[in-house]
């Protein structure tokens, strides 16, 4: 089966080749200038481990120098859905669609068998590109992570062991839903929905709670977290403990104003404070782990349903 | 060893909420020889042959190839050859790289028995570009390769002239004598089996209509003509099949049972294609008995 895996995807297998050398190349190219700023501006003193005085001028200058790369970066996130899209989805639903199924499924090797050859074989094919992309995007983003961290989530959805995981996971959607709906392009859209719903259920619901935050109670007019951590929820209370609502925070300044006083100095004086609830930068290999096990673990539950499936499936 | 090819009891399928396409099958295909599955299209043939390749389950009842249940023991189909209608293949494979998935996945492949079905056609030809004959050999040289000990050929002539299913027969032919496989062949056009059948099967509305062996079969049927009477019983026949009126002449089909010795009916042998017709015809369906002696079944 390793043969007519091969031969069926080694389309696929060079698709993925070229598209990480063209990722390579681009990544190389748009990093030149990111390093030379880096190095000239001496910005690696100003690591949140020892910031000097002088780094609240230099690090925003050379983070707003290249913020449209870092958010073009953002992009890397769909990645893990090609698997899903372009070798997941066609896998079962073209042999349906060309009928070519009454083929490869009459032939001495079980459906089981040819579903989990291919599978096992194309999985190992999409951790290896998915984590070539991953290395890649860290190389080229480690200066942004060791000035912004990388537990937010526009670090963490595109580095570390998560992407391979994300990739796996795309990939037993698309075969599934390829069994199921048995049309390419339906199993295609499928896919893409499944995916970025879970996705994004997991960022928003699940991921903050892998461990309990922390919390953080600073004085109420500054409003800058520790840079690096990952900032959940960030609550103005009063003296009492008892949140404060944004009407109220603004009457507050409107009278502080008209009154002649400095808003700071008045929020100050009545004892408001802000507790910041966040996840510390630390958490990083602890969360990708976390997250890339729920993944993979969806991901074998996927394809233990679809082997399941594929032999009761009337065709 | 000793299980027969194709056992199928009470075998049903209906796909979804549609109609039954095969219902209370009851049918064992012996070992050797060519079967012919004959019948009108929406028999119920394709979807017979499929539950015996394993890409469908019964609705009801079971269907067994060798003694063993080919969803349940696929190992099976490594022993059979199966041919899809339209020969469905990939495309975009040449003739060499279909060839080495067949062999890559069957056990008992033999290379040899591909290659000789498939003189002249270049190896590094795309299965796409092939003509529908060329790729009718090929899906049978994929069958053959695999040494099975049953074939199942649905429909391998639909998209051939006839020159081809000639030879596509032939090789057929040639290709089973080396084997000592049992071949079913369905085909809705009597005249392509006709010439290579033992042993035929009439399905129609997913019902057995007529089974037997050809010979046996076209043995104990008779066409009687004669002037136009009203019917009583005849000598020799057993029963009557069709009767058919041309102005003042009647033509039965009958099934006899000795010599017919009134002398006002002239007796004529019956071909095969004639006798499908007339077991077809839903109108006149002979009561379902089952007549001792005679190897024949009828399910109606």
């Amino acid at each position: 089966m390793a043969w007519v895996t091969w031969r069926q995807h080694r389309a696929h297998a060079f698709g993925a080749l070229g598209l990480l050398v063209a990722l390579a190349v681009a990544a190389v190219l748009t990093h030149l200038p990111i390093a030379s700023a880096f190095g000239h501006d001496s910005l690696s003193a100003c690591l949140p481990s020892a910031p000097r005085t002088g780094c609240d001028i230099i690090v925003p200058h050379f983070e707003s120098e290249f913020s449209g790369l870092v958010t073009a970066t953002r992009v890397m996130a769909v990645l893990p859905l090609l698997a899903g899209l372009f070798v997941g989805a066609p896998l079962i639903a073209r042999e349906l669609e060309f009928g070519t199924y009454r083929f490869a499924w009459t032939q001495g090797v079980s459906r089981r068998h040819w579903l989990l050859s291919k599978t096992a074989l194309l999985a190992v094919g999409t951790l290896v590109a998915a984590g070539a992309a991953s290395l890649l995007v860290m190389w080229w983003r480690s200066p942004f992570d060791q000035l912004e961290g990388r537990i937010g989530p526009s670090g963490f959805d595109i580095e570390g062991i998560v992407v391979p995981a994300y990739a796996l996971f795309a990939l037993a959607l698309g075969v599934l839903a390829g069994l199921v709906f048995r049309r390419t392009v339906a199993a295609m859209t499928a896919t893409l929905v499944a995916f970025g719903a879970t996705r994004a259920l997991v960022a928003d619901f699940v991921r903050p709670h892998f461990v309990a935050p922390l919390h953080r109670v600073i004085a109420a007019p500054s409003t800058s977290a520790v840079p690096g951590d990952w900032v959940l929820s960030n609550t103005l209370v009063n003296a009492g403990g008892q949140r404060v609502t944004a009407g109220n925070e603004e009457l507050a300044v409107l009278h502080a104003q008209q009154a002649g006083i400095d808003p700071h100095t008045y929020i100050l004086t009545l004892g408001w404070k802000r507790i910041v609830s966040y996840q510390p930068a630390g958490r990083f290999w602890t969360f990708q782990l976390f997250e890339a096990g729920l993944f993979v673990a969806l991901a074998v539950a996927l394809i233990l349903v679809t082997l399941w499936l594929v032999r009761r499936t009337p065709v | 060893m000793s299980a027969p090819p194709l056992v199928a009891q009470g075998l049903g399928k209906r796909f979804r909420r549609r109609d039954w396409a095969l219902r209370d099958l009851m049918l064992t295909i012996p070992k050797g020889g060519i079967v012919g599955l004959a019948g009108p299209n929406a028999a119920g043939k394709s979807t017979l042959l499929s539950l015996a390749a394993g890409l469908l389950a019964p609705s009801e009842g079971s269907i067994e190839v060798f003694g063993r249940n080919p969803l349940q023991a696929p190992e099976v189909l490594a022993e059979v050859g199966y041919v899809a209608q339209g020969a469905p293949l990939y495309r975009s494979f040449r003739v060499a790289d279909t060839l080495e998935y067949a062999r890559r996945t069957n056990p008992r492949w033999d290379t040899e028995i591909a290659i000789e079905l498939l003189t002249h056609i270049d190896s590094r030809a795309k299965v796409g570009a092939l003509s529908a004959g060329e790729r009718a050999r090929l899906a049978l040289a994929l069958a053959l390769g695999k040494r099975p000990r049953l074939v199942l050929l649905d429909e391998p002539f639909a998209s051939l002239d006839p020159l081809a299913g000639r030879e596509l027969l032939q090789l057929l032919m040639d290709g089973v004598a080396e084997l000592g496989a049992t071949v079913i062949v369905a085909s809705h056009v009597v005249a392509d089996i006709q010439r290579v059948c033992d042993h035929i099967v009439l399905l129609s509305s997913g019902c057995v209509r007529l089974e037997g062996d050809v010979e046996e079969l076209l043995d104990s049927h008779r066409l009687l003509t004669g002037p136009r009477r009203p019917l009583g019983s005849i000598r020799g026949v057993r029963e009557i099949v069709r009767e058919r009126y041309s102005g003042r002449q009647q033509t039965l089909l009958a099934i006899t049972d000795g010599p017919i010795a009134d002398p006002s009916w002239t007796v004529d042998p019956v071909s095969l294609e004639e006798l499908l017709l007339a077991y077809m015809a839903p109108e006149r369906l002979p009561t379902p008995r089952r007549a001792e002696g005679i190897p024949l079944r009828w399910h109606g």
